[in-house]
């Protein structure tokens, strides 16, 4: 009886919205051509030189905070499934020349990094690959220096605030459109709108900024989970 | 104009004339070592030839130094690397050199060692 009743609704339901498409008024707007109002008018309505982040960011932000969610997940299982508490203290590292190269170049890459997220909107690149690039240079430490080293300089606690304080300004950046314009990260207040300035295109760069260090903050912890665990297997080998 | 041109083509073809040397040594040599000789002196100079030759003729000045910027990086990432591949496939005895006259790492192993 109560299964008939679900079913009954639901078929109304779909029905509803498979005829939902009959009632909207003819227009020419709806028929293929969201890609060419992009194309023509992104620029103007985003401010974004970068049509890819214009999408990403401003069309489709509620995918790409949907997918932040994913990765936050996938940190959280993982963190969950091998445990902070048993942590590898391996100080060796590679050699004395691999060090002192690394030393030097790390900065060039963290460097390199901020570049890719800050310009995201005017050229190739955004959040999530800078956010990569971020993240590499604790992996990299963790292999040149020895984890125990990446752990007294970024121990996870850091890691993991970042993480936490990257979705969270995503997340207020959304509620502030909420606020300010009236739907969900809209995109407001623009300080400077002329498109091809670093400080321009509404939120799309602050958006940019706490996905980066979400990325690469997830992607840091995710390493290290992983490389405790096989530490640990090698030693019980031997 | 015409000059620079010239300059940028003569470098760039040095850079692809060491290139092919890379490859042949690869090939034909008979050990890891000698063949990650051959990937770390040869590779390096002509990567960073390549990219002087392009930087040479792009001529503007923030390309030609963002270019410049990615050769100086392989002059100091290519050896580096080969030199971690070398001494890690030494010291886990993945590959040992077929012959040898002269052999202080393994002296120096072994004081580390003791």
């Amino acid at each position: 009886m109560k299964n008939s009743i679900v079913i009954l609704l639901l078929i109304l339901l779909s029905a509803l919205l498979i005829f939902s498409f009959d009632f909207i008024p003819e227009q020419e707007i709806v028929v293929d051509s969201t890609a060419e109002h992009i194309i023509t008018k992104g620029l103007q309505e985003t401010g974004s030189l970068n049509l890819v982040t214009a999408i990403l960011y401003d069309y489709r932000a509620f995918d790409s905070m949907g997918e932040s969610t994913v990765i936050f997940a996938t940190v959280s299982a993982i963190v969950l499934l091998l445990s902070f508490k048993t942590l590898p203290v391996s100080s060796q590292g590679l050699s004395f020349i691999v060090k002192n190269t690394f030393g030097f170049l790390a900065p060039f890459i963290f460097l390199f990094g901020l570049y890719v997220i800050t310009h995201g909107h005017l050229s190739p690149g955004g959040g999530f690959q800078g956010g990569v690039i971020l993240g590499t240079i604790s992996i990299i430490l963790s292999i040149v220096y020895g984890s125990a080293y990446d752990y007294r300089k970024y121990p996870p606690k850091t890691k993991t605030l970042l993480e936490t304080g990257g979705a969270l300004l995503f997340l207020f950046i959304g509620g502030l459109g909420l606020v300010l314009k009236g739907h969900f990260l809209a995109n407001v207040n623009p300080l400077i709108n002329e498109p091809g300035r670093l400080i321009s295109a509404g939120v799309i760069p602050y958006i940019n900024i706490g996905i980066g260090f979400k990325i690469g903050a997830g992607l840091a912890i995710i390493f290290y989970s992983m490389i405790q665990k096989t530490y640990v297997e090698e030693e019980l080998k031997s | 104009m015409l000059i620079r041109e010239i300059i940028s083509y003569l470098l760039m073809g040095a850079g692809g004339v060491f290139a092919i040397i890379t490859v042949i040594g690869l090939i034909r040599f008979p050990d890891v070592y000698i063949r990650i000789h051959a990937a770390a002196v040869v590779l390096t100079i002509s990567a960073v030839l390549v990219t002087f030759g392009v930087a040479v003729y792009v001529w503007e000045l923030f390309l030609s130094t963002k270019i410049i910027l990615i050769g100086l990086f392989f002059l100091i990432s290519n050896p580096m690397a080969t030199h971690s591949i070398a001494r890690s496939s030494y010291q886990q005895k993945v590959a040992l050199p077929r012959v040898r006259s002269v052999d202080e790492y393994a002296d120096y192993l072994e004081r580390g060692e003791k």
